[in-house]
């Protein structure tokens, strides 16, 4: 029997293993396949918009927590987000930099400036300050990236402190492969792990920018090899900075390779390749997990759980034709969404209570029945975007709470296994 | 064509699932084929979605032929959609209405080739190692003149096991022995340690006459003959009676009985489900033994330092990497993990000539590795695998379990 079972591979269920693993306890994470961290951007969001554009992302938790008690920030508190975070930051030196108080703004692949905390070196030099000179280069082989689009957007925005930026935009004439009209990031980015290829790339940017100050380019600087961004500032003589494409996303992967390493490194068993299927023990406590494995069923046995599958996007919670919400790992009992009022609106855009709906927890992420504070099960805690109470695509906050989430969970179970 | 009443129409199970696909391309990013080339499209564009434009038999995308089959993208996929099933469905029809090459009706059937080559064995061997001869099968059939070759071993399993006599009653209990065909011809070594650590551990070993599971003709597309080798060899391994556990020691073919042959040959045949629930890879087995505390620990050291490649059918099984945990139980064995998505071989696929460069690209990054350690051997749980690393690299490649028989003091 393992001390803990940690359902999904997401940021989430890989700071849950990690923290459980450093903190001595035995761990298997399992997952139905690769995690979403992948697809995300490569930074941490603590909390970007409440709803107003936010600088300083601990002190709009507090205020948040005061007017929105059943978000899960309220019960996390900033204290645990800024320690949380921290100790992932610490925990993967020299991947992430910045600080969990103050928000930079980084363009989006449209040119949108978008608030985040923490994020890699080569995208946190993107971060927009008034008066700066910006060249956006994009490849002409790869369809997903219209550097004309980037900056004349990056051009329109009013930064907080009603500075602006100039940016101009050029492309670049090159295969990634031979032959190949359209490519994808990562493919670029392989290419890029060449040295050759990044200094025939470096030479042609370098022409391609003009005298701006700094050159934004699409995230394709290297996909295993490190060194790559250092690399090419030093040969353009000048900053360069990566703009996060769809996916698939380099800046994702490099995170989620480097965190799995490093799960794998603290000693946990992981297997990739069942959903979560059954569920033994008790009427207080779970005892052990069971994947579809091939051939038959797998049990995990364990003295705790942590689930963190994620919400609506990886099927984790799942809304029938009925507007009925389940959690389907476990089969937990869902809060929201509210019964009194329609739980989608007309406008795409608008606030759906959908979104709020998930598992309610109490302060160390124990899964409790809704409107109350008694656990469950005895064992089970959650993290992430399985947690309600937050529309973390609007508010940015996706993995400042998972993050947080994972560390109280883990926390709490070291608490109860020693 | 007729087909058996227990076979669904599989499109329509896996096809099923093709919905799910949200489009995230994490199977894009991990399939090691399209990280290679562009001569394949993907897993994305030609499974979940190519699929939309096939109706019928009509094919709608000639890259297809270039998916290796390793499954990759199927185990990677957060959302469930059967990627690679869906592909090996469509590359059958494809093939059915374009013709199959008379080479590939050929190496999709190792134990005519085993059979063939038993009693000559040294005039296979010497034919397969001689530039020439290979440089014309190149010519003649298509298959790749540098395309790892197995060697034919001088006594098939099946007399060796005639020689060393029935195992001796278990203390714990009784297993069958599903060593797949390579076995039977050119792994007979392996095979005879596998079953000396299963008696170690306390098994009786019984190893029912078997023949092959039909992989190949599956991922060759030949889906009726592939049906029909499986279930002769459900049958056979159901003779020596109910419930016993079957271990399995090659990696793809457990998993034909585990998962393959009801999801992309659509059979629906209770015994086969009876016989896929029971089948254990020998490493998963031994894990499980040990996690319940019923391993026997008795290691000698094994001063070495070795590169393990967990190939790309393990992952299909849902296990993890018992191997690696295992070997980490030897005292003074540092193991360390080739990082690698796949050796490129695939089973057949980097035998064929048109994808041998594929196939060497896809392994590069793993014979890197080797390489680079010097070590005395490398580790994989797939034959195939194994000769494809030590023809690429010149190093030797064991099974895990070799490793696990020395650390015993069985060898």
């Amino acid at each position: 029997m393992t001390d803990a079972v940690v359902i999904g591979a997401g940021i989430a269920g890989l700071t849950a293993a990690l923290r459980l693993a450093r903190g001595g306890a035995t761990v298997t994470l399992v997952s139905g396949g690769l995690g979403g961290l992948q697809l995300s951007q490569g930074s941490i969001d603590i909390l970007g918009y409440a709803p107003g554009l936010v600088g300083r992302p601990l002190d709009a938790i507090d205020d948040l927590a005061e007017r929105s008690p059943a978000h899960p920030y309220a019960r996390l508190g900033s204290g645990r987000v800024a320690s949380s975070v921290g100790w992932l930051a610490d925990s993967l030196p020299g991947v992430f930099t910045g600080d969990p108080t103050h928000n930079m703004l980084l363009p989006t692949a449209v040119g949108v400036a978008r608030p985040t905390a923490l994020a890699p070196p080569s995208l946190a030099t993107g971060d927009l300050r008034d008066g700066a000179s910006i060249a956006v280069v994009g490849l002409r082989v790869l369809k997903d990236f219209h550097p004309g689009l980037v900056a004349s957007n990056i051009s329109r925005v009013t930064l907080p402190d009603g500075g602006s930026v100039d940016a101009t935009s050029a492309w670049i004439d090159m295969e990634a492969r031979p032959g190949e009209a359209d490519t994808s990031p990562l493919n670029v980015a392989r290419a890029m792990d060449d040295d050759a290829f990044r200094r025939r790339f470096g030479d042609a940017l370098a022409r391609a920018a003009g005298d701006a100050g700094i050159i934004g380019v699409p995230a394709v600087l290297g996909i295993r090899q490190p060194g790559v961004w250092e690399a090419l500032c030093h040969q353009v003589g000048r900053p360069v900075f990566e703009i996060p494409t769809p996916p698939p996303g380099v800046p994702g992967m490099r995170i989620n390779t480097t965190l799995t390493d490093a799960v794998r490194a603290a000693g946990v068993r992981l297997i990739m390749g069942g959903r979560v299927v059954d569920h033994g023990g008790t009427s207080s406590r779970r005892g052990g997990g069971a994947t579809d494995a091939a051939g038959r069923n797998r049990r995990f046995p364990a003295r705790a759980f942590v689930l963190a599958p994620g919400g609506f996007e990886s099927g984790a919670l799942h809304v029938d034709s009925r507007w009925n919400v389940t959690e389907r790992a476990l089969g937990l009992p869902v809060s929201g969404p509210p019964a009194d009022q329609p739980i989608v609106q007309e406008d795409y855009r608008g606030d759906h209570p959908l979104f709020l709906s998930g598992l309610a927890v109490d302060d160390s992420m124990r899964v409790v029945r809704p409107g109350t504070d008694d656990p469950v099960y005895d064992n089970v805690h959650a993290a992430g975007g399985v947690i309600a109470g937050a529309v973390r695509w609007t508010e940015k906050s996706g993995e400042g709470i998972a993050i947080a989430s994972a560390v109280a969970a883990a926390d709490a179970i070291l608490k109860e296994l020693s | 064509m007729t087909r058996a009443d227990d076979v669904h129409d599989p499109p329509e199970l896996m096809r099923d699932s093709l919905d799910h696909c949200v489009k995230c391309t994490i199977c894009e990013t991990q399939c090691p084929v399209a990280a290679v080339t562009p001569l394949f499209a993907g897993p994305k564009y030609v499974g979940p979605q190519a699929e939309r434009y096939r109706t019928g038999d009509r094919s709608v995308d000639h890259t297809l032929d270039y998916c290796s089959s390793c499954g990759i993208c199927t185990h990677v996929c957060p959302q469930g959609v059967k990627i690679a099933e869906i592909n090996s469905q469509a590359r059958a029809a494809m093939k059915k209405e374009r013709g199959m090459p008379l080479r590939d009706r050929i190496i999709s059937r190792p134990t005519l080739m085993g059979r063939i080559s038993a009693p000559i064995y040294p005039i296979v061997n010497w034919t397969l190692g001689f530039r020439p001869a290979r440089k014309m099968m190149q010519a003649v059939l298509g298959i790749h003149e540098r395309a790892p070759m197995p060697v034919s071993a001088p006594r098939t399993l099946r007399r060796r096991l005639k020689k060393r006599g029935q195992s001796p009653p278990g203390s714990r209990g009784t297993v069958i022995y599903f060593h797949g065909c390579s076995a039977e011809y050119y792994e007979v070594e392996n095979s005879l340690k596998v079953i000396d650590v299963l008696e170690h551990n306390g098994y009786r070993v019984l190893t029912p006459r078997q023949g092959c599971c039909g992989l190949p003709l599956q991922t060759n597309g030949l889906f009726d003959d592939s049906r029909r080798y499986v279930r002769r060899l459900v049958s056979q391994l159901q003779a020596p009676g109910p419930g016993i556990p079957i271990i399995s020691s090659s990696t793809s073919c457990g998993l034909m009985l585990k998962r393959e042959a009801h999801e992309i040959l659509g059979v629906d045949d209770p015994s086969l489900a009876d016989i896929g629930s029971r089948t254990y890879d020998v490493c998963e087995f031994l894990l499980d033994l040990h996690d319940r505390g019923e391993l026997r620990t008795d290691f000698q050291p094994v001063p070495e330092r070795v590169p393990y490649h967990p190939p790309c059918q393990l992952r299909g099984h849902g296990v993890g990497t018992p191997a690696l945990e295992l070997m980490r139980l030897i005292p003074g064995l540092e193991v360390e993990e080739s990082g690698a998505v796949c050796c490129g071989v695939a089973g057949t696929y980097g035998l064929k000539k048109e994808k041998y460069d594929v196939a060497m690209a896809v392994g590069a990054p793993l014979f890197e590795k080797v390489r680079g350690m010097e070590p005395p051997v490398a580790v994989c749980d797939s034959e195939i695998c194994r000769w494809q690393i030590s023809t690429a690299t010149e190093v030797p490649a064991v099974h895990p379990v070799a490793l696990l028989h020395r650390a015993y003091g069985l060898s």
